[in-house]
């Protein structure tokens, strides 16, 4: 364009990149890890599979999300347990699910 | 005793059930109790709290360790293998107190030695399956209203128990097949597998199997087709910005010729582009005239995330580029000004701080070549506008013409030396991005961003704009100045009359005593105050 006639560029100005520090509150908010919860500890107090199975798909879903590593680490593996808790008291916790006869 | 754990679970939490499920384990395997019915975790009670009735503390003490124990070691034999062969122990056991109770010794045992495989057969499925659905805690209850058998409806427990072993001994056959044929027919509400009725009929069991299974197998292939979604989404995503890159940032490219430094990391063959996420990606430059440097984020569409993915089939989004070009302080006059859609620029005019402080939105001039008609400037003055709505940028880009044919990526652009922020002096262009194969389209759109960087940095504002606008800003100043003042003056009145509230509480709390003793020294205090006022009043 036309104000480029000569070489614009200055490489004694160039400052290497910072990257801007975010405070932890200011992180946008993770809903799907939220709402995987909240399915968890539903499907593990009232032993719905289906929520239990929710909880597993929104805590994938903000895995898959994930930013940072540590901070968001913590309330997904929350979740998952939670998850993870219902699935298998309702799958286990029933006693002898039947099965074939040794 | 298998019913009664099965019917509370559907009625109470987990707590509960943890420990009501676990009684009966404990008690069998302390006890070896012969029949386990709800007395039996009364008895478990009840046979420590002899022992240790002169200790209160200790009672409760052991209640909680075996409880704990107890269900220490259920968790371990959660599995089914070692569960079912508990309660296979029981049947065992209600087989001998029958078999005591009816003193038919001397039928039983060749009876026993043949008949077991089909009894421990057919008992468990039949429980199990009519066990989670009914939610009557009473095994006697229960019996009649899940058993489909004329003869158990009408007796009381302990007789289900006399036919379930007539049913062993004598008829075995003949009461198997319609147990099955019953189970098939109710069986949507259980969640059991149907093995054991293997030998009877296979043949309905698949159909069975496949519907009472649907969650699990719609959430499973959720699931994977999740995790496919993943990794195909992220390497869309990444090819996508990796065009852009090799687009624009590599050698001889728009962004080489115009900055020194390309990329985020300190040296020359740093990496281009930094992932933020993965649908997040930023392009740093720096090192050229007028600005400090440029970040371009690319916010992608969440492609990696299925679910995104099907709500952005529904509702559709674009994948974004933003350039925050932030200027060098001398560098940039006092200019506010946007430029995007008429519905973006109202909405941006009434919520983006700077813009809805300083500016208005400008009525196209008479007699002047002007943007395309869906767009929309609003600036802080009509010369400002003018001024930077050049014929070049008309004839590139913003020109009737010219938009139609480049203008499909354009969202805004805005230029403010008031934004919120760390960096006030900052210029931002929002673009969306085409698809990989046509990164081309956006190439004077992205030619924007250094033209504009060298106009406003050569840009200086008429004497007359000049004065109007800093007259502006010391208003705006003010104001925010007066807000932060009330604020503060809010602020410090909350605090005192905290600390009031505060000490009046703790005047509250003091004794009556110590009431008096504090008045009476301010008193003294006082009249010692007041004491040499008067003396002084004398020698005056």
């Amino acid at each position: 364009m036309a104000s480029q006639s000569n070489d614009p560029r200055q490489p004694s100005a160039a400052r290497p990149y910072k990257p801007s520090v975010v405070a932890p509150q200011d992180l946008p908010v993770d809903y799907s890890g939220f709402i995987a919860v909240v399915f968890g500890v539903f499907g593990a107090m009232f032993r719905y599979k289906l929520c239990s199975w929710l909880a597993i798909i929104f805590c994938a879903q903000s895995l898959a999300n994930m930013r940072n590593v540590e901070n968001d680490l913590k309330q997904i593996s929350m979740a998952m347990m939670f998850g993870i808790m219902g699935l298998v008291t309702n799958y286990m916790g029933l006693g002898p699910r039947a099965s074939p006869k040794k | 005793m298998k019913i009664f754990p099965f019917s509370l679970f559907t009625l109470e939490t987990s707590p509960p059930i943890l420990i009501t499920e676990t009684f009966p384990d404990a008690n069998q395997s302390i006890k070896n109790s012969t029949m386990a019915k709800r007395s039996s975790s009364s008895s478990l009670l009840i046979s420590p709290l002899s022992l240790f009735l002169p200790r209160g503390d200790s009672l409760l003490y052991l209640i909680a360790l075996l409880s704990l124990f107890s269900l220490l070691v259920h968790r371990l034999s959660a599995s089914p293998t070692t569960a079912q062969s508990h309660f296979e122990g029981f049947d065992a056991d209600e087989d001998e107190d029958f078999v005591l109770d009816e003193s038919n010794d001397a039928v039983v045992p060749p009876l026993r030695s043949t008949p077991p495989p089909p009894l421990s057969l057919s008992q468990p499925t039949s429980e199990s399956h009519h066990g989670p659905p009914d939610s009557d805690s009473d095994p006697i209850i229960k019996s009649p209203s899940s058993d489909p058998d004329p003869n158990l409806s009408s007796k009381s427990a302990s007789t289900a128990f006399d036919y379930w072993d007539e049913d062993e001994f004598e008829g075995v056959p003949q009461h198997l097949t319609p147990e099955t044929s019953e189970i098939t027919v109710s069986a949507s509400g259980s969640e059991s597998d149907l093995t054991p009725q293997k030998s009877e009929v296979p043949e309905v069991e698949v159909p069975r199997k496949l519907t009472s299974y649907s969650v699990e197998i719609v959430c499973v292939s959720f699931l994977i087709m999740f995790t496919v979604n993943y990794f195909t989404g992220k390497k869309e995503n990444e090819n996508l910005a990796l065009a852009w890159a090799s687009k624009f940032a590599n050698k001889d490219s728009i962004f080489d010729k115009n900055f020194s430094l390309l990329g985020v990391g300190e040296n020359e063959d740093s990496p281009l582009l930094l992932k933020e996420g993965q649908n997040v990606f930023k392009f740093y430059a720096s090192g050229r005239r007028f600005c400090s440097g440029v970040l371009a984020t690319m916010e992608l569409k969440s492609r990696h995330d299925f679910i995104s993915r099907l709500y952005n089939m529904v509702v559709p989004c674009k994948d974004e580029i933003t350039f925050e070009v932030y200027m060098n302080d001398d560098a940039m006059d006092q200019v506010v000004f946007a430029l995007a859609r008429k519905k973006l620029a109202k909405t941006m005019q009434k919520e983006a701080g700077d813009l809805q402080r300083f500016a208005g939105l400008v009525a196209p001039p008479n007699g002047r070549k002007w943007v395309a008609e869906e767009l929309q400037v609003v600036s802080e003055s009509k010369e400002v506008a003018g001024d930077l709505i050049t014929d070049a940028v008309l004839d590139q880009v913003f020109g009737e013409k010219p938009f139609e044919k480049y203008g499909k990526g354009f969202i805004s652009i805005h230029f403010s030396d008031k934004h919120l922020g760390l960096n006030k002096k900052m210029l931002v262009f929002k673009f969306a991005l085409p698809d990989a194969n046509h990164m081309a389209d956006m190439t004077r759109l992205v030619a924007l961003v250094p033209y504009y960087i060298d106009l406003i940095g050569r840009y200086k504002l008429s004497s007359h704009a000049r004065s109007k606008t800093e007259a502006a800003r010391l208003k705006i100043a003010q104001e925010i100045q007066k807000e932060l003042q009330n604020a503060r003056n809010e602020a410090l009145q909350k605090k005192k009359a905290e600390q009031r509230k505060k000490l009046e509480e703790t005047e509250a709390k003091l004794s009556a005593e110590a009431l008096r003793k504090k008045e009476a020294k301010e008193r003294a205090r006082q009249m010692k105050k007041a004491m040499p006022k008067i003396k002084m009043s004398r020698a005056n």
